[in-house]
């Protein structure tokens, strides 16, 4: 168990997960910080209950946001390895050890899960098949050589977590996270983790119409640098 | 023929930006849907605009400030776009500054036992931007009562 790793989940309104979730990363000793999104269903109640630090933003901003409130959380508590989570339970707490492992083995600063090299269950043709554009268009934008561009389970090293900024609030974040990766000319390595897609995950999940929104928001970034 | 091109770009990048405005304001989205598609009818057919022109009087120069008008205005709804991006930006900030000076749930550290519950004041960090200075001013009620008493 690595000592000053922190697992980041941002959570908003995920009241039916974040306990199961925040518990079984507890029991597996990891340190968790969710950040509460302004929730408005108990969310961050939940969490502290279960055993999480909880940041608790005062108004509703994002998963952007929530990430980089979390990340800047995790390095003012002394974290080497921070692990970013999904908060409704799609992601499995035994992958986290082999992200660990990569980023020393490889001597990388970014260990991003890959549901492609791994295993999905239940994931919706559709969805796979947005999933492999948005993987092209990274390819495309960044130069980064991805099976899987949108996976929210990543690891990163102190280094690298200090050397990325997240400005875009919202569901553009994850493909800003790759834009500053590619930006930071750091190591990154791809690591097979498994994704499990229930009704609730899906329901809570990004709709094929916010990638429109994505192309937006990341096209707006570009004109106000 | 270029110029068309643009303009039916442009006015094609207001229809998106209305169909992801629709959820948030659907008003807004279909004001501006109507206009936008009603721009690119009059970008490739601008005999009709014309004959609008004609029908209510106004010759066919009207075309150009037409054509202008539309351009001014994605100009405009883009540079608010950005505005508004920036503000948010700013209130990111201030939040984020807001919530990481509130933490005050800390669960102890190394391994917990399954079930177990950790001491949360996590109503008070809710509220808590606002919580000090309320406990200061009622910490200044108190002492000006007990000096207007003693």
């Amino acid at each position: 168990m690595h000592p000053k790793l922190w697992v980041i989940c941002a959570a908003y309104n995920e009241a039916p997960a974040i306990g199961r979730v925040v518990t079984e990363l507890r029991r597996a000793g990891y340190k968790v910080v969710v950040v509460d999104d302004g929730s408005t269903d108990g969310t961050g109640q939940i969490a502290a209950a279960a055993g999480a630090t909880v940041v608790v933003q005062p108004i509703n901003l994002g998963q952007g946001a929530a990430l980089q409130t979390g990340i800047d959380y995790a390095l003012s508590q002394d974290a080497d390895i921070l692990v970013t989570f999904d908060a409704d339970g799609q992601h499995r707490v035994s992958d986290i050890p082999r992200l660990v492992d990569a980023l020393g083995r490889e001597r990388a600063d970014f260990a991003l899960g890959s549901r492609f090299l791994g295993q999905s269950y239940n994931l919706p043709a559709l969805r796979r098949w947005v999933l492999h554009a948005a993987t092209v268009f990274t390819r495309l934008t960044t130069g980064l050589r991805l099976t899987d561009s949108h996976n929210g389970l990543r690891a990163l090293t102190r280094q690298g977590a200090a050397a990325i900024r997240l400005r875009q609030n919202r569901m553009a974040h994850a493909s800003e996270i790759l834009a500053e990766i590619a930006r930071s000319g750091r190591r990154y390595v791809e690591v097979p983790v498994t994704i499990e897609y229930t009704a609730y995950s899906l329901a809570k999940g990004q709709r094929i119409g916010d990638s429109v929104m994505i192309l937006r928001d990341l096209f707006a970034q570009e004109l106000s640098r | 023929m270029i110029a068309q091109v643009i303009f039916s770009l442009l006015l094609c990048s207001v229809l998106l930006y209305a169909w992801t405005e629709y959820r948030r304001s659907p008003v807004v989205a279909l004001l501006s849907f109507v206009v936008a598609a009603a721009g690119v009818y009059f970008v490739w057919v601008p005999a009709h605009s014309t004959r609008l022109a004609e029908f209510v009087g106004i010759g066919r120069g009207v075309d150009l400030v037409l054509y202008t008008w539309v351009a001014i205005s994605l100009i405009v709804l883009l540079n608010l776009h950005l505005k508004l991006r920036t503000q948010l930006e700013l209130i990111t900030v201030l939040a984020r500054k807001i919530a990481l000076a509130n933490v005050n749930v800390r669960p102890v550290e190394g391994r917990r036992e399954p079930g177990a519950t950790s001491v949360s004041t996590l109503n008070d960090a809710r509220t808590s931007p606002l919580k000090p200075h309320a406990a200061k001013l009622d910490e200044g009620r108190s002492r000006r009562k007990r000096d207007r008493s003693a």
